[in-house]
């Protein structure tokens, strides 16, 4: 009898502990699941004490890039919202992840899958969507949280999901989405004012990701190192790509970190051009940790990489 | 007034701004949209500066014309949202009555294995000859659609040559649904498809990391692991991840239909499987994954029909028993994976088949338990967007003849050019030991795979 009451008080434990393992996922808070780490960000600023938040890139992954791990497959079984940029932004990794999921609130369609991208207005549609251009954005270029105005648009659309998901705190939410938009408000003007001096100012990229930084900041982006999105550049293209900047005196190469040194550096030193490495999400350099400190790192290279010339 | 000429100014340079974004090569609608939306944005910083205008105001008729602005603009943002609305609806009704809305998405893979052995057919028992060979491997039209708000459906259609003749010949590879809002964690899929046993069995040939399936899957399962059946996942609901997989199915692998079927069949002639998996994080760069399958057919009497050896005797399998393990170690550097990888991968595989022997006495067959061990373990080290490079090394005992037993080495190099046109050129020595009279040799392989249309990154792809 003895022996019985002992493995029941140990059956009772096991079950305890896996209780306890278990539990703290299911708190009360909102659990959320964002692709990458600016919409990580808003959502802390929107949401606060209220929501759990779980970025599925760290910041240093390129966009179309962060690895299909199977340890976000729990995060987002758990998860309530999964927020993600759109316009196929996420294609390489969140289709799947999705599936693997198996959270039928968070699918396409659902509630609980929040496209920031739904009432953005995108650049660059193709009008064919033939691998010969590359791997191609079909609904256009996905890198519109580049421009501080369009994140705004992200912004509303976190807070609009919390609200639905979360009505009871609606107040709060509002409240937050609007000190926080101020603030970014604030910014913009800064960035505006600090990037007046810039305007036209041309350069080029290792990918597509600054049409809408350009175009809100009044810069021309004149071109792309790679051949095509997601195509490396052949010798041929770096070739044309250095006698344009020569001709047209482009001053600026900017390298995101998740692309190799060597050609931006050759290009520079050909055409006497400044390279400058630029985040393309918060944590994608060092002191980045949030959107509007992103922001300014942007903002201060871009000045830097123009007075060095 | 004076106040309000910058006001107008700025009304007069929004909206020209607005019509120069039209002057690029848009479409037509999304043209109208981003006009929209700039003029929307543009009337908004407006109405803040009339707004901050009015409570500057120093007299009553400057407070009567901030009014008079306010209420313009008020007109303009109500004509504008009209516009917009239009707009949204004509792009709606556009969309709605495209004849292909829905059209599953489409998308075609082909294979071209051109290839040099030293050995013929005779020699090696391939299906393929020696010398130089161009086999066109075959060619999938994959199709996939949501089939309701419950189920997905998808389609591999496969061409392949006939290894005698030469026509190609069409099959159904996969066909298929798949639940997408069971509770619980689960997951089912009906019809034909690769049943989840082992680390590359369920991997489509052209989406292998070398030229040619491992020896120890192509022998002891013939090839993919394809299956008419049910097959159910569970992913369980831990904050880490463990799935858990159960099948069961009319044949599986290389089978063919019983010739023989049976006036009744009874449930010990399905073939059942099942696979547990999970994975560990080691670092933010390091990933581990485990797996263990196994796999029971109480009854195989007559699938597969009669397996003549090479030396004349024949087989005829009666029961089917695999179990396997798989493992893999990733590096995955967060900031570069896409021009810098490692993965290590191995699979073992043990057999535990029984079999009619009609050799030993073709009156009195005897039955025989053959337990074979196989396994395979490659590493692939990504250098560059567009290239790496591996060794493939394999071990197998033969699961008719456990005696029988073939090493194989592979280094290979691929040239990815993009997601959907590569290249790969692999070098193997085959080692036999000559039980079944069967030799050695060694070959060249220069394989050449494109995708055009749909592709996904599929979730075994990892």
């Amino acid at each position: 009898m003895k022996m019985k009451l002992f493995q029941l008080k140990i059956i009772i434990m096991v079950f305890a502990a896996l209780a306890a393992w278990t539990l703290p996922v299911y708190a009360a808070k909102v659990r959320i699941v964002t692709t990458l780490t600016d919409l990580a960000d808003f959502a802390r600023e929107i949401g606060k004490d209220h929501v759990d938040v779980h970025s599925l890139a760290t910041g240093i992954e390129d966009t179309h890039g962060v690895p299909m791990k199977p340890s976000f497959v729990p995060i987002l079984n758990r998860a309530d919202l999964v927020i993600l940029v759109g316009f196929d932004c996420e294609h390489a990794f969140l289709p799947a992840l999705l599936e693997a999921s198996k959270n039928p609130g968070i699918q396409v369609g659902h509630p609980g899958y929040v496209d920031c991208a739904k009432n953005i207005v995108p650049l660059d549609v193709p009008s064919t969507t033939d691998h010969s251009g590359g791997d191609v954005h079909p609904y256009g270029n996905p890198h519109y949280m580049l421009d501080p105005v369009l994140a705004k648009t992200a912004v509303g659309e976190i807070c609009d999901a919390l609200v639905a998901f979360d009505p009871k705190d609606q107040a709060e939410f509002v409240h937050n989405r609007d000190e926080y938009l101020a603030r970014l408000d604030t910014k913009i003007a800064e960035w505006k004012e600090k990037m007046k001096p810039l305007k036209g100012l041309q350069f080029v990229s290792y990918h597509e990701h600054w049409p809408y930084f350009a175009d809100r900041f009044g810069l021309r982006y004149v071109g792309t190192i790679e051949l095509k999105p997601g195509i490396d550049p052949t010798p041929r293209h770096i070739e044309e790509l250095i006698l344009m900047m020569k001709a047209d005196h482009v001053p600026v190469v900017v390298r995101e970190p998740q692309f190799p040194e060597k050609v931006p550096k050759l290009i520079a030193e050909k055409t006497g051009a400044t390279v400058i490495t630029l985040p393309i999400m918060p944590g994608g350099a060092s002191k980045t940790d949030t959107y509007v400190e992103m922001m300014d790192y942007i903002i201060n290279a871009f000045q830097s990489g123009a007075k060095t010339r | 007034m004076k106040t309000f000429l910058p006001i107008w100014l700025c009304l007069v340079i929004a909206v020209a701004t607005a019509s120069a974004y039209a002057q690029k090569n848009e479409p037509p609608l999304d043209s109208l949209k981003r006009q929209i939306q700039i003029l929307q944005q543009q009337m908004k910083e407006l109405k803040d500066k009339t707004s901050a205008a009015s409570m500057n105001a120093n007299s009553p008729q400057e407070a009567v014309s901030t009014e008079t602005v306010q209420k313009s603009i008020k007109k303009l943002e109500e004509e504008i949202q009209e516009l917009s609305d239009k707009v949204s609806s004509v792009s709606e009704a556009q969309k709605q009555s495209r004849p292909n809305a829905f059209n599953p998405s489409i998308g075609v893979v082909g294979e071209v294995v051109t290839s040099y052995r030293t050995k013929g057919m005779a020699e090696t028992g391939s299906d393929r000859p020696g010398g130089i060979d161009v086999n066109a491997r075959s060619v999938e039209l994959n199709v996939a659609a949501s089939i309701d708000p419950f189920a997905k459906g998808y389609a591999v259609i496969n061409a392949a040559a006939d290894p005698v003749t030469g026509e190609a010949s069409m099959g159904i590879e996969e066909a298929a649904l798949q639940t997408t809002t069971l509770p619980w964690n689960l997951e089912l899929k009906a019809g034909r498809f690769f049943g989840e046993f082992g680390r590359l069995g369920y991997i489509h040939d052209h989406e292998l990391p070398f030229v040619n399936r491992p020896l120890v899957l192509d022998q002891y399962i013939g090839g993919e692991s394809r299956s008419d059946g049910f097959q159910v996942n569970w992913l369980v609901p831990l904050p880490h991840y463990v799935s858990l997989t159960a099948g069961a199915g009319d044949g599986f692998g290389g089978d063919i239909p019983p010739s023989n079927p049976g006036d009744i069949r009874s449930f010990d002639k399905l073939t059942y499987w099942g696979r547990l998996s999970t994975y560990f994080d080691l670092s933010p760069d390091w990933q581990a994954e485990l797996g263990a399958s196994g796999l029971l057919n109480p009854a195989t009497e007559d699938r597969g029909g009669v397996l003549v050896q090479p030396d004349g005797s024949t087989l005829t399998e009666k029961a089917r028993r695999w179990a396997g393990a798989d493992f893999s170690l990733k590096w995955v550097p967060l900031r570069n994976n896409q021009f810098q990888s490692l993965t290590w991968g191995s699979e073992v595989l043990y057999s535990d088949n029984d079999y009619r022997d009609s050799v030993s006495d073709a009156l009195n067959p005897a039955d025989a338990t053959v337990g074979a061990l196989g396994l395979y373990s490659y590493l692939t080290y990504k250098f560059s967007r567009e290239w790496s490079a591996g060794f493939l090394f394999e071990w197998a005992e033969n699961n008719q003849n456990a005696q029988d037993r073939t090493t194989k080495l592979s280094p290979y190099i691929t040239w990815a050019l993009s997601h959907w046109n590569q290249l790969r050129l692999q070098y193997t020595h085959t080692e036999s030991n000559h039980v079944l009279g069967l030799a050695s040799d060694d070959a060249v392989y220069m394989q050449w795979s494109w995708i055009i249309g749909s592709h996904s990154h599929g979730w075994q792809q990892r």
